[in-house]
């Protein structure tokens, strides 16, 4: 092997106190070369480029940079050594400008703020192609626009070698296509880059070869060429999976829950959702599809009664939801569970045992003022069978659990409440292969049951096979809802980004308004549901 | 070739033991090498602080009512304030909560005190102290579920204008101020142990322990229970954990706070009056600092409410023994007890440290960058 690589590393292990993360892993990338580093959640990806930014030390094992034995001991070594790394969650302050996040981390920087900063920065981004307004403030941006930035800002430290965390899970299809170019530009230029990411397709599309981390143990490196995406998954797994998802015929009911005409305004005043759209019947999910932040968590909390709604109607099973407290809607029958970016902002208390978070919402069903714990305990083992949730005991802090394990803590804890609707956003976030498939079972099992499911998502891959409709957004508009199986990747990315907009396709019927509604009146009277309206 | 600090995966409580017990020997290491240099044994001393002068003294037991009488306000405030802890309310107003029970409970004992019996004067004495000191507590609260400001300010300030409406009251000689003696020209704090004075369970020898002991204790105990078993305690542990998915979960949030923050104030005006109705008689420095002391006795015990109770014991002792001792050792500051407090502190969140992390030694390393 007389060839050089951009970065090898020989035989690293790290351990957290008796956990292993890394387990004698070899890796290496070439100039020019991009490596895909794939591996289900906690198979220690994230902390393996750690290590080569700076982030981690190795307790044992080599890494060499051109060759060059080295020690990286802080993210100012791995810069010094052009190692540049784009994290999952930005790194950005966002109130700077641009140009200013990047000028703010630049060596000999002087103490002078010059105005040259901003032509300097422009090069750097129109020589890979990159469309960045370097005068721009960070709290402006679009989410695309940030990590564009986090790109930049790695080159102009002078990064050859690049490491993208998850880059695309917050991306449209038209976006990833985008970025894609860009990794291509780089690597012509003789950049090596590592991308981490669960997608196989995207795996295959983009890299030169793939290297597969299971459980902390090196699997293997081959090349993207000669491999497809069964053999990934199995090696990624450790057995056999089966990669199609089912969309289950089910007799639908009536619309279990409507909206109508429904406008929300977010934490800074402006509108989120605007004059929406949509029902949801028993026996059918409906997926929501949209660009990160066009009104996906407003939409989510209004309906379980967290937000105010500044106009419009909801009804579930012909009553009204409007105005009613979290506790009413919860007793209705609706859930909600929202993972956020951070998977633990909302419907979990980090600190609390499984057991207590499977009485968050039921703990005041019991007679007097004690709290039955023995009842949660005996959900908490429920939940942990069915769902296989890896956990020492029932009296785990949920904080303590990895990411997927966490998930399924919050949608088994959902699902034995017995609802009739579901509302569940990003379910399956950051999820491996093995336990996103996993969730989609439960939301199918929950629909054969006739549960309505609204599943909130991002990968439109997902959304397309696992949907029966899609309601698609941009901006808080309804772009239109159309059947999954009659639709494109395409036409709903068209749509996402308002290029299309299908919500007057058919003018006897607007997108979003059920035929048989349960609305009694379009005003929301209290005329008999029997009478003949005309509107 | 390097030191690293790696996380603990679990720490086995005899360790955890060893550690708090390091620490307190080391503070009271530290503390000898100061008492060397001012000249003083420091096994003489700390054998008069620790025994707080009871042993082979013929008032030994007075000196130990003297000590449960400092200990009971302490433990039961930093019980209080763990409460409110619980839910992350920062209340550091204990102090002012205190002085407003005082206030309330030297108030009833004056007015109604001559015309009832002394038990029914008692008992209102403890509502009147736990209603004002509990709405004072409300009042940050409620600012703080309106418009949102900060309750670490807030019941920080309060603390102070409890403390002037208490000097205005020790200062100011009038007719309307019954809190004052009469007779004197000067303004004096007038007593009233004759209408108001907590029974003491006699115990056949000259030692007789307050029956504020015994309610302390039992308080204790069913705010353990109260935080540990009740939908209470666990709508506490929620929004202490995340108010977000309290509300989620449909907890009425704002109530809660309100709710808790005035039990939590309510049972620090409870302790002021166990003080007052214990010593009397009213002063400007009737809480003894247990506003304070209380906040460090209840994250010493990580706001468990069993260690609380041992945490209280101890540094009770620091205060009283250090009183005790000093009488013995003229050369010895009063500020003393504050030193070796200062020192326990900081060593027990070293040792808190310790618990969670382990320094290693790296086994590989140490090469040039390229």
């Amino acid at each position: 092997m007389a060839e050089s690589y951009a970065i090898e590393m020989r035989g690293i292990t790290k351990r957290f106190g008796s956990i292993v993360a890394n387990n004698n892993v070899n890796l290496n990338v070439k100039p020019g070369e991009i490596l895909a580093l794939l591996g289900e959640n906690g198979s220690g990806k994230t902390t393996l480029m750690n290590m080569l930014s700076g982030i981690y030390k190795p307790d044992d094992g080599e890494i060499f940079v051109n060759g060059q034995p080295v020690s990286i001991d802080s993210p100012e070594d791995a810069k010094r050594l052009g190692i540049g790394m784009v994290h999952q969650h930005f790194k950005l302050v966002d109130v700077f400008s641009a140009a200013d996040n990047i000028w703010m981390g630049k060596e000999k920087a002087g103490f002078v703020l010059r105005k040259n900063r901003y032509d300097d920065i422009e090069q750097i981004a129109n020589q890979f192609g990159f469309e960045l307004d370097p005068k721009k403030k960070v709290y402006n941006m679009a989410v695309s626009e940030k990590q564009t930035l986090e790109i930049v800002k790695v080159l102009y430290y002078g990064a050859k070698i690049l490491i993208l965390d998850e880059p695309t899970a917050v991306l449209t299809a038209q976006e990833i296509r985008k970025l894609f170019d860009v990794l291509r530009t780089m690597k012509e230029a003789g950049h090596a880059i590592i991308i981490i990411t669960h997608k196989l397709n995207e795996v295959l599309e983009i890299s030169d070869r793939v290297a597969i981390l299971r459980k902390g143990e090196y699997i293997t490196t081959v090349d993207t060429a000669s491999t497809n995406e069964q053999a990934l998954t199995e090696w990624m797994v450790g057995r056999k999976v089966d990669l199609n998802i089912d969309r289950p015929q089910v007799e639908t009911t009536r619309p279990l829950l409507e909206v109508r005409d429904l406008t929300i305004e977010n934490d800074e005043g402006a509108v989120a959702i605007d004059n929406v759209n949509f029902y949801i019947r028993g026996g059918e999910i409906l997926g929501v599809a949209g660009i990160a932040g066009c009104g996906q968590k407003e939409l989510c909390e209004a309906i379980a009664g967290l937000r105010p709604i500044k106009s419009g109607q909801m009804i579930h099973k012909g009553d009204n939801i409007v105005g009613l407290t979290p506790k009413a809607i919860l007793e209705k029958g609706i859930s909600m569970s929202f993972i956020p970016e951070d998977r633990l902002g909302m419907g979990l208390a980090p600190s609390m045992s499984i057991t207590e978070n499977m009485l968050l919402k039921n703990y005041r069903e019991v007679k007097g003022p004690f709290v039955d714990r023995k009842s949660g305990r005996a959900a908490a083992e429920q939940v942990i069978k069915d769902l296989e949730v890896v956990t020492p005991s029932t009296e785990t802090p949920v904080r303590r659990l990895s990411g997927g394990n966490v998930q399924k803590v919050l949608l088994g804890r959902e699902i034995k409440a017995g609802p009739n609707v579901i509302i569940t956003a990003y379910p399956v976030r950051g999820l491996d292969i093995n336990s996103s498939y996993m969730i989609y079972n439960i939301l199918n099992t929950q629909k054969k049951n006739g549960v309505g499911v609204l599943f909130v998502g991002e990968d439109l891959d997902v959304m397309l096979s696992l949907c029966d409709k899609i309601l698609v957004l941009c901006h808080g508009k309804l772009m239109g809802v159309v059947h999954a199986h009659k639709t494109t990747k395409e036409e709903l990315g068209l749509m996402m980004t308002g290029a299309l907009d299908l919500s007057e396709k058919y003018e006897n019927k607007p997108a979003g308004v059920a035929k048989d509604t349960l609305f009694t009146d379009a005003k929301g009277g209290e005329t008999d549901g029997t009478s003949d309206h005309e509107a | 070739m390097g030191l690293r600090i790696t996380k603990r995966n679990h720490c086995p409580l005899w360790q955890k033991i060893v550690f708090y017990a390091a620490a307190i020997v080391i503070a009271l290491l530290i503390g000898a090498v100061i008492l060397i240099s001012i000249g003083v044994n420091p096994l003489d001393y700390y054998y008069q602080m620790f025994t707080m002068g009871t042993v082979g003294n013929r008032i030994g037991y007075k000196t130990f009512m003297n000590y449960l009488n400092d200990f009971v306000p302490l433990a039961l405030t930093a019980v209080a304030l763990s409460l409110a802890f619980k839910m992350k309310f920062w209340n550091i107003g204990g102090e002012g909560q205190f002085i407003m029970g005082a206030i309330g409970a030297a108030t009833v004992a004056f007015q109604v005190g001559p015309y009832t019996p002394m038990w029914i004067t008692l008992i209102l004495m403890c509502l009147a102290a736990m209603l004002l000191a509990g709405l004072y507590g409300l009042l940050a609260a409620w600012l703080k579920v309106k418009f949102n400001t900060n309750e670490t300010l807030m019941t920080l300030m309060l603390n102070y204008v409890a403390l002037y409406i208490l000097t205005f009251i020790a200062d100011t000689k009038a007719d309307w101020n019954f809190f004052l003696q009469e007779q004197s020209t000067r303004p004096v704090f007038k007593d009233f142990s004759e209408f108001a004075a907590f029974p003491a369970i006699p115990t056949g020898g000259k030692f007789e322990l307050n029956i504020c002991v015994i309610l302390t204790l039992i308080i204790g105990a069913l705010v353990y229970i109260y935080l540990k078993y009740t939908k209470h305690g666990y709508e506490i542990g929620v929004i202490g954990d995340s108010a977000n998915t309290a509300r989620y979960a449909g907890m009425k949030v704002n109530r809660i706070v309100l709710r808790t923050v005035f039990f939590s104030a309510a049972l620090i005006g409870l302790a002021a009056a166990f003080k007052v109705g214990t010593t009397g008689v009213l002063s400007t420095t009737i809480t003894n600092d247990v506003g304070w002391t209380g906040i460090i006795v209840a994250w010493l015990a990580q706001l468990s409410t069993p260690i609380i109770f041992v945490a209280s014991a101890l540094i009770s002792i620091l205060g009283c023994g250090c009183t005790e001792a000093n009488a013995s050792f003229g050369q010895v500051s009063a500020d003393f007890a504050d030193i070796l407090q200062g020192a326990i502190l900081f060593l027990v969140l070293v040792a808190d440290f310790f618990t969670r992390f382990a320094i290693t030694r790296t086994k590989k390393g140490g090469k040039v960058n390229g």
